[in-house]
C-alpha cells in the first residue's frame, strides 16, 4: 500500500505569469504522478493554497485536477495551513471538501474541562487511521496541542498524524526563524507524522516519534524558495509504502524550471565595482527561459545602496529572453549611511539626537537638507508620515493625503519627479 | 517607645560591639533585629552574641549550685531572680534610617547610653520598597521570627550582571532559594538565564516547579535529553556545535592531544569529532612519517579518541554512525540549531533550564561552555554595535561552581568561559549565579567580584570564614549567626542592599500555591 505526502504547494503565490504557469504545471505533474502510480491516498498537511480564497484562475485548475484525482478513486486528506486557513470555514479548502474532492481530517471535540479530544478518521481502503490539527499563524495552534487529551496515543494500528507547523527539533539551518514548536507537543506513538510548513524536505525519527517528515514546498511559497531552487534544492513529494508499519519512504522529485543565480558580496566595496562584477557575471550566463536570481549582500564602504545599478542588468537580461529576473538587495547596506543610535529621555529627544548624530553623513547640494534645517525638516516629515488614518478615512484617501502633505513639507510637487 | 515593647537597654560596649541587658520575660535570639529610637532617625541593630550576666559573683553561684545539687534542696530559688540574673546581648548597628525620607545610611555613631531598645517591626522597614524589575528573595527575618510584611527585593539587572554567589551546604534550602529566584525572574523578560540543572529539580517534571509559573509558557524553556514532557524541548547538541576551544579549562588534554584535536578541526571543520572518532588510529599512526607534517602518533590519537568517547559518551553503530549513549550529542542532523535557539531564548529574556542530570560532570560543563561562549560572544557584539542596552541581562546558573572557577582548576588548566564571565562578564551584562558548598576553593579575586551573596547555613568554619572575608558588608561578627542559620534562613550581603539583611526564603510550594497557574476550563475552538 502506498500514500503520497505533499505540502506547502502555495497555489496562487506567484505573481509573474511565467512562474504562475510553472506553479500550475508542477502541481498537476505531482497529481498525475499520484494517479499514474495508483496510490491509495494523498496527504496534504496545509498551505495547499497561498491564501484561503485565491483568484478564480487558481481555483479553476485546482478543482479540475482534484476532480481527476477523485475520479481515480484516490482520497485526499488535508488540514488547513497557516496560509489557507479560515476560522469560519470560508476557504477554498472547504469548497473542495464540500464537493467531496478532499477530506479535512480534524475531528476535534472541545471538552468542558478545557481539553481537546481528537478522533481518528479511517481510510476505507487501507484501514489507516488518520488524525490531524490545522496550523495557525504565529503559533496560535500551540494551545491546541497543549490541551490535547492524549489518551488516543494508545490506539493500535497504522496511525498517521497531519500537522502544519515548524518543529524546533528539526531545524537544520540557523536563521530559520519564526514560530517553531517542540516535537514533544505532537502526540506520541504514530507510525507517520505528515508535516507541513517547513519548505525543505526533511525526514527524521526520534524516540517516540518515528518518521516525522516534511516533503517541502512543491515549487515555491516564499521568495527565498526560488533562491533555494536556484542553489539546487530538489522539490517534489514523498511516496510512502506501508503495511502494518512504514516500509519505505521515497522522495519523488518534480522538476520545475531552469535557474541562474548571481551572487555578489558587497562587503567593503564600492558600488562601481559591484556594477562591474554584475555586468561581468551576467555576460557569462545564458538566461534564455530561465529564472535569474541576483543577490547582492554586504556593506558598501561608501555611496548609496541605490548606486548599485540593478535596472540596467535587469533590462539586459530581459532583452536576452530571461523568463524572470528576481533581485534581492535586502542584505545590502552602506557604511556611509548606517544609522547610529542616540539616547534621549523621551521619544522627541531620541528622534532629534538620532537625526543630529547622523545628518553629518549626508552629502547633498541642497542646504535645506543639511544641518539644523535638515533636522527640522526630517522631524516634520517623520511626524507627518506617522499620522494615522482619520476615522472613516479610506485607504485610497489616506495615502494621497499623507503623500501630498509630505511633498508640501519637502516643497515638491507631484510632478517634480 | 511603648514600655511593653522594650526588650533591652544599652549598658556598655563599643561601636560594633554594644552590650545590652535583656529585659526579663523577653527572649532574644542570635540574629534578632532591634531598633533604637534617636532624634529624627532610628538605628537598626542586630544581636550577634548572647551571654549570661549576674549580680552574684561566679564562685558564689557555683556554691549555690552545689547546695542545690548535692544537698537536695528542692525549693531553693533566687531572691528577685529577674533582677539578679539576666542575659546580656552583644549587638552591632546595621543601619541608620532617617524618618523624614526613609533614607538609609551606614551608621557611624552609638545609640544613646542607657537607651531602651525594641524589636523591629514592619513599620520600621518601609524603606524596603519593591522597585521595577526586581526579584523577590524572601522576607526580613529577626532571629527566627519572620516579618512577612517586609519583603526583600533585589534589583534584577544589577544583581545578575554583578554575579551572585549562593554558598550553602546540603539541606539548607539551596534548591528552594534558586527556584524562588528563578520564579521571580520568570515574571518579566528583563533577565535571561541559562540554568544547568544537574539534578533536574527546577522545572518540576514530576511535581511542583517552575513550569507552574503563569508565564512559563512564554518565558520558560526546558530542555531534556529523553522523553521530554509535552511542550518541552529535546536537549540534543550536534557535534558540529563543538569547537576545540570548548574543551579548554573543562577537560584534561595534554598539549600533543590538544594539537591533535586542533589539527582534526582544521582538517574536517564542522564534522571534526565525527571524522576523528571514525579515524583508524593505528592506520593513521602507521601512515604518519613525521610529526612535523601535522600528523600524530597512533597512541596520541587513541588517547584523544578514548577521552572524547568517555567525555561525550560516544559510540559507533554498525553503519559507522557516531552517537552518544545519553542522546545529548548527535553526529547526524539533529540538534544543529539547539545552541543558537537557546542563546536566542536567553537574549529574549527567557529562563532556559537544561536537564543535565544524565550527563557526566565534564559533559555538562561542556554543554554550558558551548552555550555560554556563544552568549558572551553575542553580547560582546551587541556592545560593539551599541545595542547592549536593549538586551536583557543574562545569568548562567551553575551548581558546584568550583568545578570551573576553583583555584585548582584555574591554576592547572586554561581559563574557561565561566571564569572569563566571572572576570569580565559584567561589562557585557553577562553574569554568573554560582552555587557552591565550597566557597573557600574559589579564588579571592573571583569571590570579591561576586557582589551579591545569599548566604545559607554552613557548619564548616573554613567556608564561613571565606564567605565572611569576601562579603560586601562587615560580617566579621556573624560567624555564629551563619552557623546557626536554619533551613531556608539566609543573610544577603550585597552592594545593592543597605546592610547585610537576614531573610527567610519562603517555601517554593507556598509561592506556587499563591501565584501558580490556575487551570483553564471551558471550550476552545478547534478548526
Amino acid at each position: 500500500m502506498y500514500f503520497a505526502h505533499l505540502s506547502d504547494i502555495h497555489l496562487g503565490f506567484q505573481k509573474h505569469e511565467s512562474l504562475q504557469r510553472i506553479e500550475q504545471q508542477v502541481f498537476e505533474k505531482a497529481m498525475d504522478e499520484c494517479i499514474n502510480r495508483k496510490i491509495d491516498f494523498i496527504l496534504i498537511p496545509g498551505d495547499l493554497f497561498h491564501v484561503n480564497i485565491p483568484e478564480m484562475r487558481v481555483q479553476k485548475y485546482a478543482f479540475a485536477k482534484f476532480r481527476q484525482v477523485y475520479d481515480a478513486g484516490i482520497p485526499v486528506y488535508v488540514v488547513y495551513g497557516s496560509h489557507d486557513f479560515s476560522p469560519v470555514s470560508n476557504s477554498v479548502i472547504d469548497l473542495l471538501a464540500e464537493v467531496g474532492y478532499i477530506t479535512k481530517v480534524t475531528r476535534a471535540t472541545s471538552n468542558e474541562d478545557g481539553t481537546i479530544s481528537l478522533k481518528f478518521l479511517i481510510d476505507e481502503k487501507t484501514g489507516a487511521k488518520i488524525a490531524g490539527l490545522s496550523g495557525l499563524k504565529v503559533g496560535k495552534d500551540r494551545e491546541w496541542y497543549e490541551k490535547l487529551d492524549r489518551t488516543f496515543e494508545s490506539e493500535s494500528g497504522f496511525k498517521i498524524f497531519l500537522f502544519h507547523g515548524g518543529i524546533s527539533d528539526m531545524k537544520t539551518e540557523s536563521g530559520m526563524d519564526g514560530d517553531h514548536m517542540p516535537l514533544s507537543l505532537l502526540p506520541k506513538g504514530f507510525s507517520y507524522y505528515a508535516g507541513g510548513h517547513m519548505h525543505k524536505f526533511n525526514h527524521q525519527s526520534f524516540d517516540g516519534y518515528s518518521n516525522v517528515i516534511y516533503p517541502g514546498t512543491l515549487f515555491a511559497g516564499y521568495h527565498a524558495d526560488l533562491e533555494d531552487n536556484a542553489n539546487g534544492q530538489k522539490r517534489g513529494f514523498v511516496l510512502v509504502e506501508f503495511e502494518k508499519d512504514v516500509k519505505s519512504v521515497e522522495f519523488i522529485e518534480i522538476q520545475n524550471t531552469a535557474y541562474e543565480i548571481i551572487e555578489v558580496d558587497a562587503n567593503n566595496r564600492k558600488a562601481e565595482s559591484i556594477n562591474q562584477e554584475l555586468l561581468d557575471k551576467t555576460k557569462d550566463i545564458d538566461p534564455t527561459d530561465k529564472v535569474v536570481i541576483i543577490k547582492v549582500k554586504g556593506e558598501l564602504t561608501s555611496g548609496k545602496t541605490a548606486d548599485v545599478d540593478i535596472s540596467t542588468i535587469r533590462e539586459n537580461l530581459n532583452s536576452r529572453n530571461a523568463m524572470v529576473v528576481n533581485v534581492s538587495k535586502n542584505g545590502l547596506t552602506s557604511k556611509e549611511y548606517s544609522i547610529t543610535e542616540a539616547k534621549g529621555n523621551n521619544k522627541e529627544e531620541i528622534e532629534t539626537n538620532v537625526f543630529s548624530e547622523n545628518i553629518g553623513q549626508l552629502r547633498f547640494e541642497y542646504q535645506e537638507l543639511l544641518g539644523d534645517e535638515g533636522i527640522k525638516l526630517a522631524k516634520k516629515l517623520l511626524r507627518e508620515l506617522g499620522q494615522p488614518a482619520l476615522i472613516n478615512e479610506k485607504k485610497n484617501e489616506y495615502i494621497p493625503r499623507i503623500r501630498d502633505n509630505a511633498f508640501a513639507i519637502l516643497g515638491l510637487n507631484k510632478d517634480d519627479s | 517607645m511603648d514600655e511593653l515593647s522594650v526588650v533591652g537597654q544599652v549598658v556598655g560596649g563599643s561601636f560594633g560591639d554594644i552590650v545590652i541587658r535583656q529585659k526579663a520575660g523577653t527572649d532574644l535570639e542570635i540574629g534578632d533585629l532591634m531598633v533604637s529610637e534617636e532624634n529624627g532617625s532610628f538605628l537598626i541593630l542586630q544581636v550577634f552574641a548572647l551571654q549570661y550576666g549576674s549580680q552574684i559573683q561566679d564562685k558564689m553561684q557555683q556554691m549555690m549550685s552545689g547546695v542545690n545539687l548535692e544537698q537536695g534542696v528542692v525549693d531553693a530559688h533566687f531572691y528577685e531572680p529577674d533582677f539578679v540574673n539576666y542575659v546580656l546581648a552583644r549587638i552591632k548597628p546595621l543601619a541608620r534610617v532617617y524618618k523624614e525620607n526613609n533614607d538609609v545610611k551606614i551608621p557611624k555613631s552609638l545609640p544613646s547610653f542607657f537607651n531602651k531598645l525594641r524589636l523591629i517591626s514592619k513599620d520600621d522597614l518601609k524603606f524596603l520598597q519593591k522597585e521595577k524589575d526586581s526579584i523577590f528573595v524572601g522576607y526580613i527575618r529577626s532571629g527566627s521570627k519572620v516579618i512577612k510584611e517586609a519583603e526583600v527585593w533585589l534589583p534584577a539587572e544589577d544583581v545578575f550582571s554583578h554575579h551572585m554567589l549562593i554558598p550553602a551546604t546540603t539541606g539548607r534550602g539551596k534548591s528552594n532559594l534558586v527556584k524562588t529566584i528563578l520564579w521571580h525572574v520568570l515574571d518579566t523578560n528583563k533577565v535571561g538565564a541559562l540554568v544547568l540543572d544537574a539534578h533536574d529539580e527546577y522545572f518540576g517534571r514530576g511535581g511542583i516547579g517552575l513550569k507552574d509559573h503563569p508565564k512559563a509558557k512564554d518565558n520558560l524553556m526546558y530542555y531534556t535529553p529523553s522523553n521530554p514532557p509535552v511542550g518541552a524541548n529535546r536537549l540534543t547538541v550536534n557535534l558540529q556545535s563543538i569547537r576545540p576551544e570548548h574543551f579548554e579549562g573543562i577537560a584534561d588534554f595534554s598539549d600533543p592531544q590538544f594539537q591533535a584535536i586542533r589539527m582534526a578541526f582544521r582538517k574536517s571543520r564542522k564534522n571534526w569529532i565525527r571524522d576523528l572518532m571514525l579515524t583508524d588510529a593505528v592506520d593513521a599512526g602507521m601512515e604518519s612519517s613525521s610529526q612535523s607534517r601535522g600528523e600524530f602518533a597512533a597512541a596520541t590519537m587513541m588517547v584523544v579518541q578514548r577521552k572524547l568517547r568517555l567525555l561525550l559518551s560516544l559510540e559507533k553503530d554498525e553503519e559507522g554512525v557516531v552517537f552518544s549513549r545519553h542522546e545529548v550529542f548527535d553526529s547526524t542532523t539533529k540538534g544543529l540549531n539547539t545552541v543558537d535557539g537557546i542563546v536566542k531564548d536567553i537574549e529574549q529574556g527567557k529562563v532556559v533550564v537544561l536537564d543535565t542530570s544524565r550527563l557526566g560532570d565534564e559533559a555538562e560543563l561542556l554543554v554550558g561552555n558551548i552555550i555560554a561562549s556563544k552568549l558572551l560572544e553575542k553580547y560582546k557584539d551587541a556592545k560593539a554595535g551599541g545595542e547592549l542596552e536593549r538586551k536583557p541581562v543574562a545569568t548562567i546558573v551553575i551548581e558546584e561552581a568550583p568545578r570551573v572557577i576553583g583555584v585548582d582548576v584555574l591554576t592547572s588548566r586554561n581559563d574557561n568561559i565561566y571564569s572569563t564571565i566571572a572576570k569580565e562578564g559584567r561589562k557585557f551584562k553577562v553574569g554568573l549565579t554560582a552555587i557552591t558548598q565550597l566557597s573557600s576553593v574559589i579564588p579571592k579575586t573571583i569571590l570579591a567580584n561576586m557582589n551579591t551573596k545569599i548566604i545559607l547555613g554552613n557548619e564548616m568554619k573554613q567556608e564561613r570564614e571565606a564567605i565572611i572575608a569576601s562579603a560586601s558588608q562587615d560580617l566579621s561578627e556573624d560567624d555564629k549567626n551563619i552557623a546557626s542559620l536554619d533551613k531556608g534562613e539566609a543573610i544577603i550581603t550585597s552592594i545593592f542592599v543597605p546592610f547585610a539583611m537576614p531573610i527567610k526564603v519562603p517555601l517554593f510550594e507556598d509561592i506556587v500555591k499563591d501565584k501558580g497557574i490556575i487551570p483553564e476550563s471551558g471550550k476552545t475552538k478547534v478548526f
